[in-house]
C-alpha cells in the first residue's frame, strides 16, 4: 500500500517539475565532462548568459501558455535592438532607453496580439510574418544608413553607467542573472497567485469554457502578446548593456526558436493551459550548459544545435512517457 | 427467427452506468422501433452495436455468430449499417465521392472510374426518388437531402442491418413517406430496421415490433399491433410524473427580467417576463431557438432586435462581462465544452467567474477562497476529495454542481440552464433539480432550457414553449405535461389550442 502510494507520489513530483530533472541530468553531464572543476565563476557564468535568452523565454512562455506562439521574438529583439541604440544615441538616457526598448517591444506584441486576438488569425502566421517583417526593416534601415552594425556611441556621458549595468555583479552574481530572476519571480508570482494569472491559464486549457465564465479571452490574449514584446524589449535593451551593439543580420538569429525549446524544457505544454513559469528559468539554463558542454568538449560549434535538438527531442519524449503511463 | 441477439449489455462513462444489463432482440425481415426518453440510452446501446463505443460486459449475437470484434469495422463488415443522428457527411466532397468513400471503383491502373461511381449514384438516387446531382458539392445541399444522403451511403454498402436514429428529424412529410416506401421496399426483400424515433405516428406506421428503455435498463418489448401509443408512453416515462411531489408553491415577486420582441439568431419576437424566484422552463424541439435564446441573453451571440431589461434596466452592452454585473449567470450546455476547465483544479474552476467580477484586487488569498470552496460543497453536496483535485477527476454530476457553484459564487440572482442534466446520471439529476427548487426558494430566478418535458414538469411554475422560433405558447404549472408541451411544440396546434394540420415542414 505505501509502496504504492510513494510511487504515486514520485509520479507526481516527476509530472510537476520533470524540468527541475531534465536540469540537474544536463548539469551533471556538465560537471562529469569538465572532471567535477567547475568553478564559481563558470556557473555564475550559466547565470550570466541565460538572462537574455531567459527573458525572451518569459514572454514566450506566458504567450504558449494561452495556446499561441510567437514567432517574431528573434525578430523584434533585433528590430526593438537597433531603435533602441538609436534612441540612446540621441537621447543619451539609461532611463529613457529602457523605457523606450520596452514600449517598443510591447508595441511589435500589440501587433501581433491584435491581428491574433482580434482579427482571428493564427498565431502561427501572424508571427511568421512580423518574423520576416522586423528583421528585414531593421536590415534595410542599417543598409541605408550605410554601416553594418547598430552601435552604441562610446563617447556619450552615460555610457559608462550603461555598460557597468551589463558587465558589472553584485557578489558576484551577475547584475543581468539578477533582472533576469527578479523578472521570472515577478512572473511566477503573477501566474501562481494573480486573477489574472489564472484567467491565462484558464484562456489555456479551454477558450470556450473561460469565454463562457467571463473571462475576456481577446484580451487576455492581446495581454499576452504585449508581455512577450516588452519583454522581448527589454531583453534588447540587456543585450545593449552587456554588447553595446546589435547585428540586423545575425543578432537573434534561431531566438525564437530556442526560446520555444526553453518553455518546452521547461515543462509548459505547447497547446496551453500547462505548466510552470519556474520551469523556464531550468529550461533556459539547461540549454546555456549545453553550450558550455560543446565548448568544454571543443567539439565544432556548428553541432551546436544537433545536440540541443537531440536534447529537446529527449526532453519532451521523457515528458510523453509520463503522460502515456498516466 | 433471431438476427439480432443484445444480451446483459452493460456501459458506463466516467463512473455514470447508462446501460445496465439490457436485453435486445430483433428477428429478421421487421422494423424494430427502438423507444425511450432522451437518456434512456438508445444511442448507446446502438453505438455499442455499430462498433462506436465497447461495451463493458454482456454478448452480440449477430446472424447467429458472436459479434466479438468491436471495432466500426467490423460492425460493417458483420452486415450492420448504422446511418448516424448526427450527419456525418463530408462538406468538401462531391455527393458521389461522399457515397462512395472508403470504397471507390477502381480500374487496373488504381485511377477512379469517376463516370461509373456517378451515374451509380444517378440509379440510386433516382430509385430513392430524390433529386440530389451526384457532382454537387455536398455542403451546397439543404439538410434534408444530406439527411437522404447519409442513408443513400449506408443503403449503398450492402449490409442486413440497418439502424436509423432519428432519421425524420430533418425531413418533411413527403421526404419521410419516400423513406418509409423505401424502407418498405427493402424489408420486402428481407431487410432489417432498427428504426429509432420520438414520433409516435411515425413508429405506429412503420414499426412491426418495439422495444422500451429507460433509464439505461430494459422495459418492455412487443408487437406494434398490440399496443396504443399511450401505452409505449407510459413505458418511457415511468413513474418520474409522480415525482413533483419535489415541488412546492413559492411567493413570486416582480419583473427581473424581460424581453420585448426580441430577435436573434435562430428566434424572433420573442415577448417574456420573468418574476423573481420563478423557475421558467424553456423548451421546443431542437433548432427551435431555446438554446439560441439563453445563449443571446447572456450575451454569447448577439441580439438582432428588441430589447432585454434586467431589474428594469434596459441593457445596451450585451457582452458577457456587463451582464455578470447585472446580476445573470448561465450554467451552459456541454459541459465538457463550455464549463470544465479541464487543466484546471476545482477550487480554480469555482472562483474564475467570481474573480473576473472583483478584478480590482488581484491577489488570491487563497484560505479564504477554500472556506467558500467548502461551503458549496457543503450546500450543494458537492462529493470530491480535496480542493486542489482537478475537475476531470469528478462525475459528470459533480462537475455540474461545482459549475453551478462558480455562479453562486458570483452571486448572480438571475440564473440561466442550457440543458443542466445532461450526460449525468438520474440519482444526481434529481439532486440538481433539489437545488434549483431550493435556490428559487432563496429568491434566485431560474430559467431552464431543456428538451425532457419531465423536468420542466418537476420544477417549472411556466414554461413556454418554443416553436421554429417563435414563443407557441406560455403553459402554466397546472397545464404542464408532456402531451401539451408536444402538441405546441411540434406546431401540431397553434397558440390558441386550435389542431392544425401536421406538417413537419421544418
Amino acid at each position: 500500500m505505501t509502496g504504492k502510494s510513494s510511487k504515486d507520489i514520485l509520479k507526481n513530483i516527476w509530472y510537476e517539475y520533470n524540468f527541475i530533472v531534465i536540469f540537474i541530468i544536463i548539469f551533471c553531464v556538465f560537471l562529469i565532462i569538465n572532471k567535477g572543476a567547475v568553478s564559481w565563476t563558470g556557473i555564475t557564468n550559466i547565470f550570466l548568459h541565460s538572462a537574455i535568452m531567459g527573458t525572451i523565454a518569459l514572454g514566450m512562455g506566458m504567450v504558449v501558455l494561452t495556446g499561441d506562439i510567437d514567432l517574431s521574438v528573434g525578430s523584434s529583439f533585433v528590430f526593438v535592438g537597433g531603435l533602441t541604440i538609436l534612441f540612446y544615441n540621441q537621447t543619451g538616457s539609461v532611463l529613457l532607453a529602457i523605457m523606450f526598448s520596452i514600449c517598443t517591444g510591447a508595441l511589435c506584441g500589440l501587433v501581433n496580439g491584435v491581428l491574433v486576438g482580434k482579427c482571428k488569425m493564427p498565431a502561427f502566421i501572424v508571427t511568421l510574418a512580423t518574423m520576416l517583417i522586423y528583421r528585414s526593416v531593421s536590415q534595410y534601415m542599417m543598409n541605408e544608413m550605410g554601416e553594418t552594425r547598430y552601435r552604441v556611441e562610446a563617447s556619450l556621458g552615460s555610457y559608462k553607467t550603461l555598460f557597468t549595468f551589463g558587465n558589472g555583479s553584485v557578489l558576484t552574481i551577475p547584475n543581468l542573472a539578477i533582472v533576469f530572476l527578479i523578472l521570472a519571480l515577478v512572473m511566477i508570482y503573477i501566474t501562481t497567485s494573480t486573477k489574472f494569472g489564472k484567467n491565462i491559464y484558464a484562456v489555456g486549457s479551454n477558450e470556450r469554457a473561460a469565454r463562457l465564465a467571463g473571462v475576456n479571452v481577446i484580451r487576455t490574449r492581446i495581454k499576452m502578446f504585449i508581455i512577450c514584446g516588452g519583454f522581448v524589449g527589454f531583453a534588447s535593451f540587456l543585450k545593449i548593456a552587456k554588447d553595446t551593439s546589435f547585428d540586423p543580420a545575425t543578432s537573434g538569429q534561431s531566438f525564437e526558436l530556442y526560446a520555444i525549446a526553453a518553455v518546452v524544457i521547461g515543462g509548459i505544454n505547447m497547446s496551453g493551459g500547462k505548466g510552470k513559469i519556474v520551469g523556464i528559468i531550468f529550461g533556459t539554463m539547461a540549454f546555456t550548459i549545453i553550450d558550455k558542454i560543446i565548448t568544454s568538449l571543443g567539439m565544432n560549434a556548428l553541432l551546436n544545435d544537433t545536440v540541443k535538438g537531440m536534447i529537446l527531442l529527449i526532453a519532451v519524449g521523457l515528458q510523453m512517457v509520463r503522460k502515456k503511463s498516466s | 427467427m433471431e438476427l439480432l441477439k443484445m444480451n446483459n449489455i452493460t456501459k458506463s462513462f466516467f463512473g455514470v452506468t447508462v446501460l445496465d444489463n439490457v436485453a435486445f432482440k430483433v428477428r429478421k425481415g421487421e422494423v424494430h422501433a427502438l423507444l425511450g426518453e432522451n437518456g434512456a440510452g438508445k444511442s448507446t446501446l446502438m453505438n455499442i452495436l455499430g462498433g462506436v463505443y465497447t461495451k463493458d460486459s454482456g454478448t452480440v449475437i449477430f446472424n447467429d455468430k458472436e459479434l466479438a470484434g468491436s471495432s466500426i469495422r467490423d460492425s460493417e463488415q458483420a452486415g450492420i449499417a448504422f446511418v448516424h443522428q448526427e450527419l456525418n457527411i463530408f462538406n468538401d466532397l462531391k455527393v458521389y465521392e461522399n457515397l462512395f468513400l472508403g470504397r471507390e471503383l477502381r480500374n487496373r491502373f488504381g485511377t477512379l472510374k469517376k463516370k461509373e461511381m456517378i451515374s451509380e449514384t444517378n440509379v440510386l438516387m433516382h430509385d430513392l426518388g430524390v433529386d440530389i446531382n451526384p457532382v454537387s458539392l455536398a455542403d451546397d445541399l439543404d439538410t434534408s437531402k444530406k439527411q437522404l444522403l447519409e442513408i443513400a451511403k449506408t443503403l449503398h454498402a450492402d449490409a442486413g442491418l440497418f439502424i436509423l436514429d432519428e432519421p425524420t428529424t430533418a425531413l418533411n412529410k413527403e421526404e419521410t413517406k419516400k423513406l418509409f416506401d423505401i424502407i418498405n421496399q427493402l424489408k420486402s426483400k428481407g431487410k432489417t430496421f432498427i428504426f429509432i424515433s420520438h414520433k409516435m405516428p411515425e413508429i405506429f406506421e412503420i414499426a412491426d415490433r418495439y422495444t422500451v428503455l429507460r433509464n439505461g435498463q430494459f422495459i418492455h418489448s412487443g408487437d406494434i399491433i398490440d399496443t396504443t401509443p399511450e401505452e409505449v408512453t407510459r413505458y418511457m416515462v415511468g413513474n418520474s410524473y409522480s415525482d413533483s411531489s419535489m415541488y412546492e408553491v413559492r411567493k413570486i415577486g416582480n419583473t427581473v427580467l424581460e424581453l420585448k420582441d426580441y430577435s436573434g439568431q435562430g428566434f424572433n419576437h420573442v415577448d417574456a417576463q420573468i418574476n423573481k424566484g420563478e423557475i421558467v422552463g424553456i423548451t421546443g424541439l431542437q433548432g427551435a431557438g431555446c438554446s439560441e435564446l439563453m445563449q443571446t441573453i447572456f450575451g454569447i451571440r448577439k441580439s438582432k432586435g428588441g430589447r432585454l431589461y434586467i431589474h428594469g434596466n434596459q441593457i445596451t452592452h450585451q457582452n458577457i462581462q456587463s451582464l455578470m454585473k447585472s446580476g445573470l449567470a448561465m450554467v451552459p450546455a456541454n459541459r465538457k465544452e463550455n464549463s470544465i476547465i479541464p487543466d484546471m483544479s476545482l477550487l480554480e474552476n469555482t472562483y474564475i467567474s467570481e474573480h473576473v467580477l472583483q478584478h480590482r484586487r488581484q491577489h488570491i488569498y487563497k484560505k479564504g477562497e477554500i472556506e467558500k470552496f467548502q461551503h458549496f460543497t457543503k450546500i450543494l453536496n458537492i462529493k470530491a476529495n480535496h480542493h486542489d483535485d482537478y475537475i476531470t477527476s469528478l462525475s459528470g454530476g459533480n462537475q455540474q454542481k461545482v459549475i453551478l457553484a462558480r455562479w453562486l459564487n458570483t452571486e448572480a440572482d438571475i440564473i440561466l440552464f442550457d440543458n443542466p442534466t445532461q450526460g449525468i446520471d438520474v440519482g444526481a439529476k434529481s439532486e440538481i433539480y433539489k437545488l434549483i427548487l431550493k435556490l428559487s426558494k432563496e429568491g434566485k430566478t431560474i430559467i431552464i432550457n431543456t428538451l425532457e418535458i419531465p423536468e420542466i414538469q418537476k420544477i417549472a411554475d411556466r414554461c413556454i414553449v418554443f416553436y421554429h422560433g417563435k414563443v407557441q405558447v406560455v403553459l402554466d404549472r397546472k397545464d404542464i405535461n408532456e402531451e401539451t408541451v408536444m402538441l405546441h411544440a411540434t406546431g401540431a396546434v397553434n397558440s390558441n389550442g386550435h389542431r392544425q394540420g401536421v406538417e413537419h415542414d421544418w
